[in-house]
C-alpha cells in the first residue's frame, strides 16, 4: 500500500511542482541546448506529442471546425456557419433526448448512489472476510459490458417465461414488458447499469473509509458516542470529498451513456431511451445523409455542459487536497 | 508486480513485432498485388453464417479464381443494415462489390456514391435482358447502369409455423387470407398454446418497412409522385388502419408478441425458436432461416401470400449489387465478372446453375435450394433456371403453395423511391409507440412523422 | 434456484448462528490479511463488538449483506453459467428450472466451433496488449519529460495535456473517426489495430498519474545519477523505470480493463473478422440461437473473472485508487 499512498498524498505537492518551469535560465544557442539535454527531452516527449497531437489535440480542433461544416467525409466539406447548431435546436427530438439523458442520470443516482454507500460502510466494519465481500461486490464490474447487457436483455424477456417475470410471478406480480414499455424501459436500463457499476463505487468508498484516522473514533469514544453516532459524525463527514467526486464522475459518465440504450433498445420504444450520446452516434453514423456536422455540433454542446462540471470537480478536488 | 518483469519484456518484444507487421501489411488494399493480379474484396455472407455456407462460398471463389487466374477475390462478412451502412460507405470500408436494397439505388446514384459499371454490365451476354422495372432502380438519370438487381427479389409474404397451427387446431394448409383472419388465427393460437400468434418488426427502419408493407396490402402508399414532386403520405388511412390492427392484437387480444426491439434478423430468430406463429417479411426469408437459424425442411415452415384488401398489393423489394466508387477500372472489370459469377450466371447458364445448386444442397448442413423469389430477368428465364436445378430443390415447396400459386398474379407495389430510409425511420417509432402504449394517439403520431418525412424528402 | 430462496433463511437466529463456524474456519490468507488490517479500525471498537446487541445487529446486517451480494452480484453469473449447459428449449421455456431435461455441451461446442469465439477472444487480447503497450510507453516517457527532465516547454505541455481532461470522449468520436479513415500519413486505419491502440495512448489521466508519481520520487537520486554521468536515457532505463513498477502496474490494470470493456470505438473501426474484438462480435451474435449465445457470453466472461480472481488485490486496489486520484 505504501507506494500507492504516496501517490495520493503527494499529488498536490507534485502538481504544484511540475507546473513550474525549469529553474535554469534556458540557453538560446541550439547547440548548447541540444548538448544540455534539450534534444533528449524532445525525444522522450515524442510519443506523447505524436499520440496526443494526432489523436487528441487535432481532433478537438477538428471538432470545432466540423461543427460549422456540412460534410459526409467523401465530398469536400462546405462551410455552413451555425446552421448545424440551429438544426439541432430546431429538432423536436432535442428536448426529449435531453430529458431522457437527465432521467437516466437521475435514476442512476437514485439506484447507484446510496446503496453502495450503505454497503461500503457495513463492509468497512467487517473484521474478517472483507476480501470475500469485496470480490463479490466487484464481480459484475469485471464482466464485459456487452455480455452484461445481452444477458440482462434476456432476463428482461417480456414473455411470462422471462427470467424476471418468472421471479416476480412467484409473488403474483407481472408479467411486465420491461424494455418494451416506454415508461419502464429507462429504469430497466439503469438497473442493469447499476448492477454493472455499483461494485466499483463500493470499492472506492471502501478505500476512502480505510483512511478514516483511528484517533477520531478513539476521541469520539472518549466522549461516549454510540456506534451510530460514530458512523454518522465521524465516518460520513470523512467521506464528504469522495462522495462529491463520485457524484460528479457519475454524472459525467452517465451523461455520455451509450452502450445500454444502444444494445438494449437502440433508443426505442418511440425514442423513450434515446440519449444524447446515442443521438450523436445516430446523427453521424446512421442517417442516410451522414450528418457529421450536426453530430459534432451536438457533441460540442454536451461537452460544454460537461466541461463546466469537470471544472467544478477539478477546483474542488484541488482545494480539498490542499486543505 | 515483481515477477512480471520478464513477462513485460517478452510482451514488449512481441508487441514491437506486432506493431511492425501491422504497419507493413497496410498496403494490402492496393489494387494490384506484386504478382500483377487484380485484387477485389466482395460482400460475402452474414457475420453469423453457417460454416457450410462459408465453405460453399469458398468453393465458388476458388472456381472463380481458376476461371480468371489474374483476379484475386477476398470475401468479407456482410450484412446490410441502415444503422451501419452509411458508416461503411463514408469510412470507405465497403468491399469493392457490395449489396444494397433495391430502393436505395437512386439515392446513392444521385449522391455520386456508386461506380459507373455501365459498359461492363452491357457487355454481359444478358446485359439487356434485365426486368425493366428492376434495372431502373440501378440506372442513373444519365441512363447509365450503376447497380444491377442481384438476388432476393422478394414480395413481402406471410410466414407461419405449421406446428403451432396444428397445436391450436388450425389447418396449416389453409393459412389466413385476410387481416381479420390473421387476427382470428393469432388469437386462437395464443389462447391454445400461450405462444404469441403474431409478431411485428419494430426495430429501426425494418419496422417502418413492414408497416409500409402492411399499408400497401390495404391499398395505401407512404409516398406519392405527381411527375414532378414527391409527397410523403405517412398519414394515409391505410397506415393508420394497419397500426390500429396491431394495436387491437396487442391490447385487445394479447396475441401480439410483446417486443418493440425486433429487427429483420431478430424476428427470424424468435420465429425459429418457436416464440411466435406468424410474421411478415420478404418471401425469401427461408434462405436465411436455414443459413443462420438452423431451420430444416421438416421444421414445419409455412409460407403464404400477404393478405390484401381493396386494391392492396404485396410490397416488393430486393438486393442490388454495386461497386465502390474508389475501385480502379481493373477492379470494376473484375467486380462485374464476380457479380456475373456469384449472383447472375446461375440464372442464365445451366452448368453454373447446377454447380451452384449442387454445392448448396450437398453442404452439411444443406443450404436452401429453390426458395421462391421474383424473377430478375423474365418469368420464362426464372422457370427455366428452376427446372435446371429441379434435382437439388430441398425446400418444402408443398408448404409454400399459398405464395407460389399467386406470386406471378398478385398485385405488386414497389417501395417508395425518394428518401425511403428516412420515411421508414419516421415510421418505426410509431410502430413502437403502438406496441408499447395502449393509449398511443395514432393519428397525431403519424401527422408528426409525416411532417418530418416530408422535410426529409425536400432535404 | 437456491439463490432466490435464501431470503427465507434470514431469521435472526440463523443469521446470528451462521457466522460462528465461518469465524472458526482456518483461512490460508488469514495471516496476510491480518497484517494489512492490523493498523486500522472501523467505527466499531473491540469493546463495541463485545456488547451483544451491537454484535448481533451488525452480524445480522453483515449476513444480510452477504446474501444480497450473492444473489445480486453472483446470481446472474451463476444463471449464465447454467444457461451455457442448458438446452435452448429449456432456457426459453423454464429459465430458472435446474436442468429439467438434463445438461448439454452442445451450446458450448456451437459457440466454440461454429461461431469461433476463441478467435475473437484472441483479437481482444491483441487489442488489450497493444493498448497497454502504447499507454505505458506514452505515460512513462511523457511523465519523465514533465516531471524529471522538465525542459522550458514542460509547463506548456503540462497544460496542453491537462486541458484534454476537460474534453469528454463524445467530442472526439466523429473527428477521430475522420482521422482514422483518412490519416495524415498512410492509408486508412480501419480494420487496423493501430486505430484502437494509438488513440488509447492519448490518455491525459495516465500521463498525469505517472508524472505525479515521478514527482514523489526523491530528487536526490536523480541528481546523484546525473553526477555519476548518467544521461537521460540511462536515468530513465536504470533508475526511473525500475522505481515506477507500482504505478506502471496501476496504469496497466486500467489499460487492460478499459480495452476489455471498450465497445463503441472498436465497433466503428475494427469491422473485419480478423481484427474484430469479442465485444463487437458478441453484439453481432445477438440474434443467434439463445443457448449458443449464452454459452458464448459465458465463455467471454470466464477469462476476465479468472483474471480478477487471480489478481484481485491489484484490481481492487486499482479500483479504489481510481476514484481517489482521477483528475
Amino acid at each position: 500500500m505504501t507506494t500507492d499512498d504516496a501517490v495520493l498524498t503527494d499529488r498536490p505537492r507534485g502538481a504544484a511542482r511540475s507546473g513550474r518551469p525549469a529553474p535554469r535560465v534556458p540557453n538560446r544557442s541550439p547547440l548548447t541546448w541540444a548538448r544540455r539535454g534539450g534534444l533528449s527531452a524532445l525525444v522522450f516527449a515524442l510519443p506523447l506529442l505524436l499520440v496526443f497531437g494526432v489523436f487528441s489535440w487535432w481532433p478537438i480542433v477538428s471538432a470545432v471546425v466540423m461543427s460549422v461544416q456540412q460534410t459526409n467525409l467523401i465530398d469536400p466539406p462546405t462551410f455552413v456557419g451555425l446552421e448545424n447548431f440551429q438544426a439541432i435546436f430546431a429538432d423536436p427530438l432535442l428536448p426529449k433526448v435531453v430529458r431522457n439523458t437527465a432521467w437516466f442520470a437521475l435514476l442512476a443516482l437514485v439506484f447507484g448512489y446510496p446503496i453502495p454507500l450503505v454497503g461500503a460502510v457495513l463492509m468497512s466494519e467487517l473484521r474478517r472476510r472483507k476480501g470475500l465481500y469485496s470480490v463479490l461486490a466487484y464481480l459484475p464490474v469485471v464482466v464485459p459490458p456487452v455480455v452484461a447487457v445481452l444477458l440482462w436483455k434476456f432476463f428482461y424477456d417480456p414473455r411470462p417465461q422471462g427470467v424476471f417475470n418468472t421471479i416476480l410471478g412467484w409473488v403474483g406480480l407481472g408479467p411486465y414488458s420491461w424494455l418494451n414499455d416506454q415508461a419502464m424501459a429507462m429504469p430497466s436500463l439503469v438497473l442493469e447499469a447499476t448492477w454493472a457499476a455499483a461494485g466499483g463505487t463500493v470499492i472506492i468508498y471502501l478505500a476512502a473509509l480505510i483512511g478514516v484516522p483511528s484517533e477520531l473514533y478513539d476521541a469520539a469514544e472518549v466522549d461516549g458516542a454510540s456506534v451510530w453516532r460514530k458512523v454518522w459524525h465521524v465516518t460520513m463527514p470523512h467521506l464528504r470529498g469522495v462522495l462529491f467526486i463520485t457524484l460528479i464522475l457519475q454524472v459525467i459518465g452517465t451523461a455520455q451513456v451509450f452502450l445500454e440504450p444502444f444494445l438494449f433498445t437502440n433508443g426505442g420504444p418511440n425514442h423513450a431511451t434515446l440519449t444524447v450520446m446515442l443521438w450523436v452516434y445516430q446523427l453521424a453514423f446512421t442517417s442516410i445523409g451522414n450528418n457529421f456536422g450536426e453530430a459534432t455540433a451536438l457533441s460540442l454542446l454536451l461537452a460544454a455542459f460537461l466541461a463546466v462540471l469537470s471544472l467544478v470537480y477539478f477546483r474542488l478536488t484541488r482545494s480539498w487536497s490542499q486543505s | 508486480m515483481r515477477s512480471s518483469r520478464p513477462t513485460a519484456l517478452a510482451l514488449a518484444g512481441v508487441l514491437s513485432i506486432g506493431l511492425l507487421t501491422a504497419c507493413s501489411t497496410d498496403d494490402s488494399d492496393s489494387p494490384t498485388g506484386e504478382d500483377g493480379k487484380v485484387k477485389i474484396t466482395v460482400a460475402g455472407l452474414l457475420p453469423t453464417a453457417d460454416d457450410a455456407a462459408k465453405e460453399q462460398l469458398a468453393e465458388r471463389v476458388a472456381a472463380f479464381e481458376e476461371e480468371y487466374p489474374d483476379i484475386d477475390v477476398e470475401t468479407e462478412d456482410y450484412e446490410w443494415k441502415a444503422s451501419t451502412f452509411t458508416t461503411q460507405l463514408a469510412g470507405g470500408t465497403l468491399p469493392n462489390v457490395f449489396e444494397i436494397p433495391l430502393t436505395d439505388g437512386k439515392t446513392l446514384i444521385e449522391n455520386g456514391q456508386l461506380a459507373d459499371i455501365d459498359a461492363q454490365v452491357k457487355a454481359l451476354p444478358y446485359g439487356d435482358q434485365f426486368n425493366e422495372a428492376l434495372i431502373a432502380n440501378g440506372t442513373g438519370d444519365d441512363g447509365k447502369i450503376y447497380a444491377v438487381p442481384a438476388k432476393s427479389i422478394y414480395a413481402v409474404a406471410l410466414h407461419y409455423n405449421r406446428n403451432l397451427f396444428e397445436q391450436a387446431g388450425l389447418d396449416p394448409d389453409q393459412p389466413p387470407t385476410t387481416w381479420d383472419e390473421v387476427r382470428e388465427y393469432a388469437k386462437t393460437i395464443h389462447d391454445a398454446t400461450g405462444v404469441a400468434g403474431y409478431a411485428m418488426m419494430a426495430l429501426d427502419n425494418a419496422g417502418g418497412w413492414q408497416l409500409a408493407a402492411g399499408a400497401n396490402s390495404r391499398g395505401g402508399v407512404i409516398e406519392t409522385f405527381d411527375g414532378e414532386e414527391y409527397t410523403a403520405t405517412l398519414d394515409d388511412p391505410a397506415v393508420a388502419e394497419h397500426l390500429q390492427w396491431l394495436h387491437d392484437l396487442k391490447w385487445e387480444d394479447g396475441s401480439l408478441l410483446d417486443r418493440t426491439d425486433l429487427g429483420w434478423g431478430d424476428i427470424n430468430t424468435e420465429f425459429a425458436a418457436g416464440n411466435l406463429a406468424m410474421y411478415t417479411s420478404g418471401s425469401d426469408v427461408y434462405n436465411s432461416l436455414v443459413e443462420a437459424n438452423g431451420v430444416t425442411a421438416d421444421w414445419g415452415y409455412g409460407l403464404t401470400a400477404i393478405p390484401t384488401s381493396g386494391d392492396g398489393g404485396a410490397l416488393t423489394g430486393g438486393t442490388m449489387a454495386a461497386v465502390t466508387k474508389q475501385s480502379t477500372d481493373e477492379q470494376k472489370d473484375a467486380a462485374v465478372k464476380w457479380i456475373d459469377w456469384w449472383y447472375l450466371s446461375k440464372l442464365q447458364d445451366q452448368d453454373q446453375a447446377v454447380a451452384d445448386a449442387k454445392t448448396r444442397a450437398e453442404a452439411d448442413p444443406a443450404q436452401a435450394v429453390g426458395t421462391p423469389v421474383l424473377p430478375i430477368f423474365s418469368k420464362e428465364n426464372y422457370e427455366q433456371s428452376l427446372e435446371w436445378v429441379a434435382d437439388y430443390v430441398n425446400v418444402p415447396l408443398e408448404n409454400m403453395t399459398g405464395y407460389t400459386d399467386v406470386m406471378f398474379d398478385q398485385e405488386l407495389v414497389p417501395e417508395a423511391s425518394a428518401a425511403v430510409q428516412d420515411l421508414y425511420a419516421q415510421l418505426f417509432p410509431v410502430v413502437q409507440a403502438v406496441i408499447s402504449d395502449e393509449n398511443a394517439d395514432i393519428d397525431a403520431l403519424l401527422a408528426t412523422a409525416n411532417e418530418a418525412g416530408q422535410s426529409a424528402i425536400d432535404g | 434456484m437456491t439463490t432466490v430462496q435464501t431470503p427465507s433463511s434470514l431469521s435472526p437466529a440463523q443469521a446470528v448462528a451462521a457466522p460462528a463456524p465461518v469465524d472458526a474456519a482456518p483461512r490460508r490468507l488469514g495471516r496476510r490479511r491480518l497484517v494489512v488490517d492490523s493498523g486500522e479500525r472501523g467505527a466499531l471498537s473491540t469493546a463495541d463488538w463485545r456488547r451483544p446487541l451491537v454484535k448481533h445487529t451488525w452480524r445480522t446486517m453483515h449476513l444480510l449483506l452477504l446474501v444480497l451480494l450473492v444473489v445480486w452480484c453472483l446470481g446472474p453469473l451463476l444463471l449464465l453459467g447454467k444457461f451455457a449447459f442448458t438446452p435452448t428449449q429449456d432456457i426459453q421455456s423454464t429459465p430458472l428450472a435446474f436442468f429439467p431435461n438434463g445438461a448439454t455441451t452442445h451450446n458450448v461446442e456451437m459457440a466454440w466451433n461454429r461461431y469461433h469465439i476463441g478467435q475473437f477472444f484472441m483479437n481482444t487480447v491483441w487489442v488489450a496488449v497493444g493498448s497497454w503497450f502504447v499507454q505505458v510507453l506514452v505515460a512513462t516517457t511523457g511523465g519523465f519529460v514533465l516531471s524529471v527532465l522538465r525542459p522550458a516547454w514542460a509547463r506548456a505541455l503540462n497544460w496542453a495535456v491537462l486541458a484534454t481532461l476537460f474534453v469528454p470522449a463524445v467530442v472526439l468520436l466523429v473527428p477521430l473517426y475522420k482521422i482514422v479513415v483518412d490519416p495524415p500519413i498512410g492509408p486508412s486505419l480501419i480494420d487496423n489495430y493501430l486505430a484502437v491502440w494509438l488513440p488509447a495512448g492519448a490518455s491525459a489521466f495516465n500521463v498525469v498519474l505517472v508524472a505525479r508519481f515521478f514527482d514523489s520520487l526523491p530528487r536526490e537520486i536523480f541528481e546523484a545519477a546525473r553526477m555519476d554521468g548518467a544521461g537521460p536515457f540511462r536515468l530513465f532505463r536504470s533508475i526511473v523505470l525500475p522505481m515506477s513498477k507500482p504505478i506502471i502496474g496501476v496504469v496497466s490494470v486500467f489499460a487492460v480493463i478499459a480495452s476489455w470493456k471498450d465497445f463503441l470505438w472498436p465497433f466503428l473501426v475494427l469491422k473485419s473478422d480478423t481484427v474484430k474484438p469479442l465485444s463487437v462480435y458478441l453484439q453481432s451474435m445477438a440474434n443467434v440461437d439463445k443457448g449458443t449465445l449464452m454459452a458464448a457470453l459465458a465463455i467471454s466472461t470466464l477469462i476476465p473473472i479468472a483474471m480478477f480472481l487471480v489478481f484481485q488485490r491489484m484490481f481492487l486496489r486499482g479500483a479504489g485508487l481510481g476514484g481517489a486520484v482521477k483528475g
